[in-house]
């Protein structure tokens, strides 16, 4: 089973010596720190921050859905209260998003209580089929309350010029760090979580629930407590896209397609894994991009078409995405020598 | 008041029948092969879309060119799985949700593609008809389309108990295992189960071509109602499914016509989660593993 071969990779990677790791991941921080100052095509800083934008939001996923294995389809519900909030705030009171990015993390939070308690009622396909009715149902709350949030036609952001401090920059180059931070803070958080006894639970929780329950897991706590965080970090990745792109409405806030791709991500890069989602980002993102060269962008469709080719594929053929198979090379190639002497 | 009370449950029936036609197909899927077919939506378009073309370039009408589309997409749902589903069966719950929810992103996105996101409408000569019995008004169109799922309905319910492969089919949605014991190739089964679930959506397709739109996203509507529907009437229950539908019918042509035009489809949404949040029972206790 493919299960299998993953946890004996994993105890590999963590006999694996220290150094290499640290050293790779110093080097990693020195590349993607100055690729800003390299690259100077205002397309490829664009894709770049996707890039990280939606890797953060895998990571936020796969918090829930990677390590507790809750297979969520409704994150835009986050995405879209934290852009809400923080758009809201900045708008009717003049608060600056860099906290109603926080405020619009708690509101997130609040509401994936009552989401949660109904979602986690159920299991498998219908919690998935639950997640999409209720971001759907925000989506369709904000579309019609045109009072209180704008309606259909969603706002524009004013434009403040370069304001730091309303998180406005006239270069691209500052929403890069913003997004990379964003991105660190998640992958950090994940890094502990998963050698903590929460990551552990959540582990036990996703390979068989009643189990990890008879064993003393107190497995509704659980799952509320990481979806609550997974919903915080979602939603303030919700606030930076608003602000980057300078504009809000229901239909992109709450895009089915921000749910979707915060899952195939993860799914592709490798579930339960800290790098899967980057990874899976990554090779997702860099497709999207080369086909939108290739094709312009008046081809509807494509993009998801070859999404859609790719999660099959991995689907049927590695189901432990990107990162399983790595490291079932790595586990092929690093432990056949012990294990012959 | 009455009047229009009994107009919209009527409106809400005709359409119920088109409901369970694709709600059936989601339940004997989940009953028989124990996956939840998150493209059953899409190959009700694909029906209306084969529908459409063979209406525009040959005439034929939609719902006499149920004849194709029924055969079509039988075979379609054979081959999805001996190729697909039968690869990730046994596997964890991922694998099996992300397949048909990549599927179904699959065919919408290619039809997007191929036949861009224009509405394509096919207008016959019982179009526009209608009765009137009664100060109600009944659209010929939705009448036909039916009574001719109730009829198909009733064919599949006859095909389930009368036959041997029928009668083999219900043993493998009670126990899998016993029925694979007494000697029931399941293999054959699950295929059959594919290929008429999705002939059911095929046909749901031809017979709303006459007075619905075909779009590439049509599908989402059809199938959040089955599975609200399927979710009703307790999992893998086809009597239950078919009640179900028809209600959810009725529930969302009421919401249209007492809350607003426009709030159909939260109607549903809201009908799902009031579902899920009061009889979870049915779903999560009854999953059989």
């Amino acid at each position: 089973m493919p299960g299998g071969d993953r946890d004996n990779a994993k105890t590999t990677i963590m006999r694996k010596p220290r150094g290499w790791g640290v050293l790779s991941l110093c080097l990693l921080t020195v590349i993607v720190l100055a690729l800003p100052g390299v690259l100077k095509s205002s397309f490829a800083i664009d894709i770049l921050i996707r890039i990280l934008l939606f890797a953060f939001i895998g990571v936020a996923w796969n918090l829930m859905g990677g390590y507790a294995k809750q297979l969520s389809l409704g994150h835009a519900a986050y995405f879209g209260l934290g852009a809400y909030t923080s758009t809201l705030m900045q708008v009717d009171f003049g608060i600056s998003p860099w906290i109603g990015m926080f405020a619009g993390g708690v509101v997130a939070m609040l509401a994936s209580l009552p989401i949660g308690w109904l979602c986690f009622r159920l299991r498998g396909p219908y919690f998935t089929i639950a997640t999409i009715a209720t971001a759907q149902v925000l989506m369709l709350i904000f579309l019609k309350f045109r009072d209180f949030a704008w309606g259909a036609e969603g706002t524009t952001i004013p434009n403040l010029g370069n304001a730091p401090l309303m998180m406005q920059f006239e270069a691209k180059a500052a929403y890069y760090y913003i997004a990379l931070a964003l991105l660190a803070i998640g992958l950090a958080i994940t890094y502990r979580i998963e050698r903590s006894r929460m990551g552990y639970y959540l582990v036990a929780i996703g390979e068989n629930e009643d189990a990890a329950e008879a064993v003393g897991v107190n497995a509704p706590r659980i799952k509320r407590d990481i979806y609550m965080l997974s919903a915080f970090l979602t939603a303030l990745a919700g606030t930076f896209y608003t602000q980057y792109i300078y504009f809000i409405d229901p239909a992109t806030a709450f895009n089915f397609n921000i749910s979707i791709e915060a899952a195939l991500v993860s799914i592709v890069g490798g579930i339960g894994t800290l790098w899967g989602p980057v990874i899976g980002t990554v090779l997702l993102e860099t497709t999207s991009a080369l086909l939108q060269s290739w094709l312009g962008s008046s081809s509807g469709g494509i993009q998801l078409t070859v999404y859609s080719l790719i999660l099959m594929a991995m689907i049927l053929w590695r189901p432990t995405g990107i990162m399983g198979f790595l490291f079932e090379i790595y586990g092929r190639h690093i432990r056949a020598e012990p294990a012959r002497a | 008041m009455v009047e229009t009370l009994a107009q919209a449950v009527i409106n809400g029936l005709l359409i119920g029948g088109i409901y369970a036609l694709v709600s059936i197909g989601v339940t004997l899927i989940f009953g028989v092969v124990k996956i939840v077919n998150f493209a059953q939506g899409e190959f009700v378009m694909i029906g209306m879309y084969i529908s459409f073309f063979l209406a525009t370039r040959f005439g034929i009408d939609p719902v006499i060119s149920l004849v194709v589309s029924m055969p079509v997409l039988f075979v379609v749902g054979v081959l999805i799985q001996h190729f697909l589903i039968q690869r990730v069966l046994g596997l964890n719950d991922m694998p099996q949700i992300f397949l048909t929810f990549a599927l179904s992103l699959l065919i919408v996105n290619l039809s997007l593609m191929l036949f861009t996101a224009n509405y394509r409408t096919v207008h016959t000569w019982y179009s526009d008809e209608a009765f009137h019995i009664a100060g109600l008004y009944i659209p010929l169109a939705k009448l036909i389309a039916f009574i001719l799922a109730m009829v198909l309905s009733g064919v599949l319910w006859v095909f389930l108990h009368t036959t041997d492969l029928g009668k083999a089919m219900r043993a493998a949605s009670q126990n899998r295992d016993v029925a694979m014991l007494m000697g029931i190739n399941t293999n054959r089964v699950f295929c059959v189960a594919l290929g008429v679930a999705l002939a059911l959506a095929g046909a749901a397709g031809s017979l709303l071509m006459p007075f619905y739109p075909a779009y590439p996203m049509v599908g989402q509507v059809f199938v959040l109602m089955a599975f609200v529907a399927v979710v009703l009437g307790t999992l893998g229950n086809i009597i239950g499914a078919l009640a179900a539908s028809l209600m959810m019918g009725v529930a969302e042509s009421l919401g249209v016509q007492f809350v607003g035009a426009d709030s159909g489809l939260i109607v549903v949404f809201l009908m799902l989660l009031l579902t899920l949040a009061v009889r979870p029972s049915g779903l999560a206790g009854g999953r059989p593993r």
